[in-house]
């Protein structure tokens, strides 16, 4: 048994020296890639990560395996992708703007910052939502504000967890009409969210279209107003604030791919080209269609700038949540 | 009629044809489980579930259910034929079951625990199916305060309930809540107690714990038992006779309700019950002298009340989230890392698979009557497996099984250095039950409580202005004071530690 187990190690090391050797960039991908989630199976970034490379593996003649590094917010998926080889055989999906408060945020003495990303492609990009219970007395954004202005500090507002973008949204909404300020309260997310609403232990939440929209279509929640300059196509009824006249108020979630820093260009290239055919995929925008989430892809440039222009902003309200006196 | 609708969803889930193979295939092991001396339905379930890691998060729920109430007929077996408890909720039926063997009557003592435990299981999950709904519903209006609350009191009862002292119980608690603060604070994100080490950053893994203080530390306890004889006995007449029958069935009602009133308790475990059934036979029987010497009932009432609790038990695991004995938090650990919390939640959230689940609870009762009444005598063979093969197979599976949750080394030394200190509790006779709960329940009593206080914006007057909350805690206060006062019995006591 050991010399059989002997031999086959010498037949590993051989096998990985002539492989390594032979591992060039325009042969790449010549062994599967692996696609890291940072969040457990079955959650909606997990889901759509796996539509995703079920299509793209097709085109990459290499099988995309998706790797759920769940757990801390993300921050040990994350931990793990800007420690691996910028080689392209392991990108992973970055979260923003929770990836950017995870560095922030000094007590989480995250090892990474956000230059240790290469940014490859954004999928998805979920607008937050400002909603209530059906039969809320807040029939606008105004009666809202105006409560808070009023008796400031009594209003519980659900975030769906601390430097969450929900969290960011209400400092935002706090910001945009001074004087109305809410009692926040972290909660798990979405489902509890909906939850301590119908029980009444919540007046407000903070979330994003995609987890409240089939919520919203059979009359159980109302939602107010969409944190985005354009109406979504899945609450075309609901005005944005933008609309309502706090163009500040501007908040979401986006979820697009990355590597490690230092991936050479051919590579971000080729991943980039694949991965664009995927997500506009019509069986992947259908997919997620279906549970109210948008897609919008973004590259480059493009997507370099959006990374940058994310973290500023969640600087600024990061620093001002850790700042802010809790009520 | 909406629930009916409910359960016959769930049971055309449940008798698909993947689903019904992991139903049986949890049947089989769980049985294996109870028939292995040493090895309990807490350590096998926690051993069993990385098995389950690649299956839809149903298919593993029913299969890790199937796990834990096989592993309850299973232990019948052992007690019958060598005298030695499979786990620990079989005690009691070797008083009777034994002397049943020896008079070459092991037959009739194995058949009437099967369908004696037939009869608990299944009128339990009726109960569950009628009882369960509302109870969710009710459960779905508590707020943050009332959970907290709530687990408090589940925390209370099997401090209280368990092992020789309040003040063990209560440093094993609070040990366990300590453990399960392990990690990145669940509302500000700050890392605690993780020294710096990546791998701690998402706590110590309940899995690998609790395979080690059950799995490993019962596998190095059972190393140090004697090897016992198997008594040759009639295997062939398993069905009872006339005066048999008609001697057990009251002994079956009596138990199988006896068995899941106190499975709705938190903290009872899965001893007491068949010790309650026993005692109540052996007192309202007009013969009570033939207790001891094999009388039928003294096996049927005490397997009818093990399988009903057992049941029983998953009422408030799966509409209020509490588990009531360790086993039953192994099997709450298995639906997190499923991505499910257990809870009123889950009704409205996921009903289709929670009355799958449900669903296979019938089904899988039907397999293991079937396993248990004419496979009995292949069970009963596998105690001539030499012993030490069986131990380093298992411990073997277990180190396995860690490193397969995340391929993470740091696990199996988690597991194994757990091992040897659950090996080291039993020694010195502290509590494990509190320390799994506090463990299980920490991060959800941190988070209640933490949320509940920013409802409040600070103030604990938030906990004693709402009613039921009050109640609530007023109940706890009242569990631990009694227990301080030792009301409860002594008996009762030294047997709640499943």
């Amino acid at each position: 048994m050991p010399k059989f187990t002997n031999c086959l190690s010498v037949a590993a090391v051989v096998l990985a020296a002539l492989t390594g050797t032979a591992t060039a960039q325009q042969d790449f991908p010549n062994k599967p890639i692996q696609l890291m989630v940072a969040f457990p199976a079955g959650g909606s970034t997990d889901i759509a990560a796996r539509i995703v490379a079920s299509i793209a593996e097709k085109a990459l003649g290499q099988p995309i395996v998706v790797v759920n590094r769940g757990g801390a917010g993300g921050q040990i998926g994350w931990t793990e992708l800007v420690r691996q080889k910028p080689d392209g055989y392991y990108i992973g999906f970055i979260n923003l703007p929770a990836t950017n408060t995870v560095i922030l945020d000094p007590e989480r003495k995250a090892i990474f910052t956000e230059k240790d990303f290469t940014p490859i492609i954004n999928q998805v990009l979920d607008p937050g939502v400002i909603w209530v219970r059906a039969d809320s007395p807040y029939k606008t954004v105004q009666d809202l504000i105006d409560a808070g202005k009023k008796s400031p500090g009594t209003i519980r507002a659900a975030t769906t967890g601390i430097l969450s973008d929900d969290h960011l949204a209400i400092l935002m909404t706090e910001e945009a009409a001074p004087g109305a300020k809410y009692r926040l309260v972290h909660l798990e997310g979405g489902a509890a969210q909906f939850k301590e609403i119908m029980a009444g232990n919540i007046d407000v939440a903070f979330d994003n279209v995609g987890s409240i929209v089939k919520r919203v279509q059979s009359g159980e929640v109302r939602a107010l107003a969409v944190m985005d300059d354009v109406r979504s196509k899945f609450l075309p009824d609901v005005p944005t604030m933008k609309e309502l006249g706090y163009p500040t108020v501007m908040s979401n979630s986006t979820r697009g791919i990355a590597g490690p820093k230092g991936m050479p260009a051919a590579l971000v290239t080729k991943l980039r080209d694949v991965l664009k055919k995927a997500i506009e995929d019509p069986e992947h925008v259908k997919k997620l269609e279906e549970q109210g989430i948008a897609i919008k892809v973004m590259v480059g440039e493009e997507y370099e700038k959006y990374f940058a222009d994310t973290h500023a902003k969640a600087k600024k309200y990061t620093e001002w949540a850790k700042n802010r006196p809790p009520m | 009629m909406d629930t009916l609708q409910h359960l016959m969803a769930g049971l055309t889930a449940a008798l698909s044809l993947q689903n019904l193979a992991f139903a049986f295939i949890g049947c089989v092991l769980g049985t294996l489980i109870g028939v292995l001396p040493g090895l309990g339905p807490a350590a096998g379930t926690a051993i069993l579930i990385p098995l389950t890691f690649k299956l839809d998060p149903t298919g593993a729920l029913i299969m890790l259910s199937a796990i834990y109430y096989g592993a309850m007929y299973g232990g019948t077996v052992t007690s019958v034929l060598i005298n030695v408890p499979g786990e620990a909720a079989s005690v009691v039926t070797c008083i009777d079951g034994y002397q049943m063997a020896k008079q070459g009557r092991g037959g009739t003592a194995l058949g009437i625990a099967a369908i004696g435990s037939f009869v608990g299981g299944i009128f339990a999950t009726i109960a569950l199916v009628v009882v369960a709904p509302p109870l969710a519903q009710v459960a779905l209006k508590f707020g943050p305060p009332e959970f907290f609350a709530l687990m408090l009191v589940g925390l209370c009862l099997i401090t209280g309930l368990g092992g020789r002292s309040l003040l063990a119980g209560l440093a094993m608690a609070v040990l366990g809540l300590l453990i399960a603060m392990i990690g990145i604070d669940p509302v500000r994100g700050a890392p605690r107690f993780t020294l710096g080490i990546p791998s701690l950053y998402d706590g110590l893994g309940f899995i690998p714990v609790v395979m080690g203080l059950f799995g490993v530390a019962e596998i190095l306890l059972a190393i140090q038992q004697p090897h016992h004889k198997v008594i040759k006995t009639d295997l062939a007449s398993l069905l009872p006779s006339r005066e048999e029958w008609r001697r057990s069935i009251g002994a079956i009602g009596r138990g199988t309700g006896i068995g899941f009133f106190l499975g709705l308790i938190p903290g009872v475990g899965a001893i007491i019950p068949t010790f309650v059934a026993y005692v109540f036979e052996k007192r309202i029987s007009r013969t009570p002298e033939r207790f001891g010497q094999g009388a039928i009932e003294g096996v049927a009432a005490p397997e009818s009340a093990n399988n009903a609790y057992a049941n029983a038990a998953m009422i408030p695991l799966l509409t209020l989230g509490i588990p009531s004995s360790p086993t039953i938090a192994v099997l709450m650990g298995a639906f997190i890392i499923n991505g499910l919390t257990p809870g009123p939640f889950l009704f409205q959230e996921r009903p289709d698979l929670v009355w799958a689940v449900i669903a296979s609870f019938f089904l899988g009762n039907i397999l293991l009557l079937i396993l248990n009444l004419p496979f009995v005598g292949l069970w009963a063979r596998i105690l001539h497996l030499p012993f030490p093969y069986v131990c380093t197979g298992t411990l073997l599976f277990c180190v396995i099984g860690a490193y397969s949750l995340q391929q993470n080394v740091f696990d199996i030394g988690v597991m194994i250095g757990c091992g040897i200190i659950g090996y080291g509790m039993r020694k010195i006779d502290m509590p494990i039950a509190p320390l799994v709960l506090g463990l299980i329940l920490g991060p959800f009593l941190e988070k209640s409580l933490r949320t509940s206080l920013e409802m409040s914006a600070g103030d604990f007057s938030i906990f004693f202005t709402r009613p039921l909350c009050l109640v609530l805690l007023v109940l706890a206060a009242g569990v631990l004071a009694a227990s301080a006062l030792r009301l409860p019995p002594r008996e009762l006591r030294e047997a709640s530690t499943d």
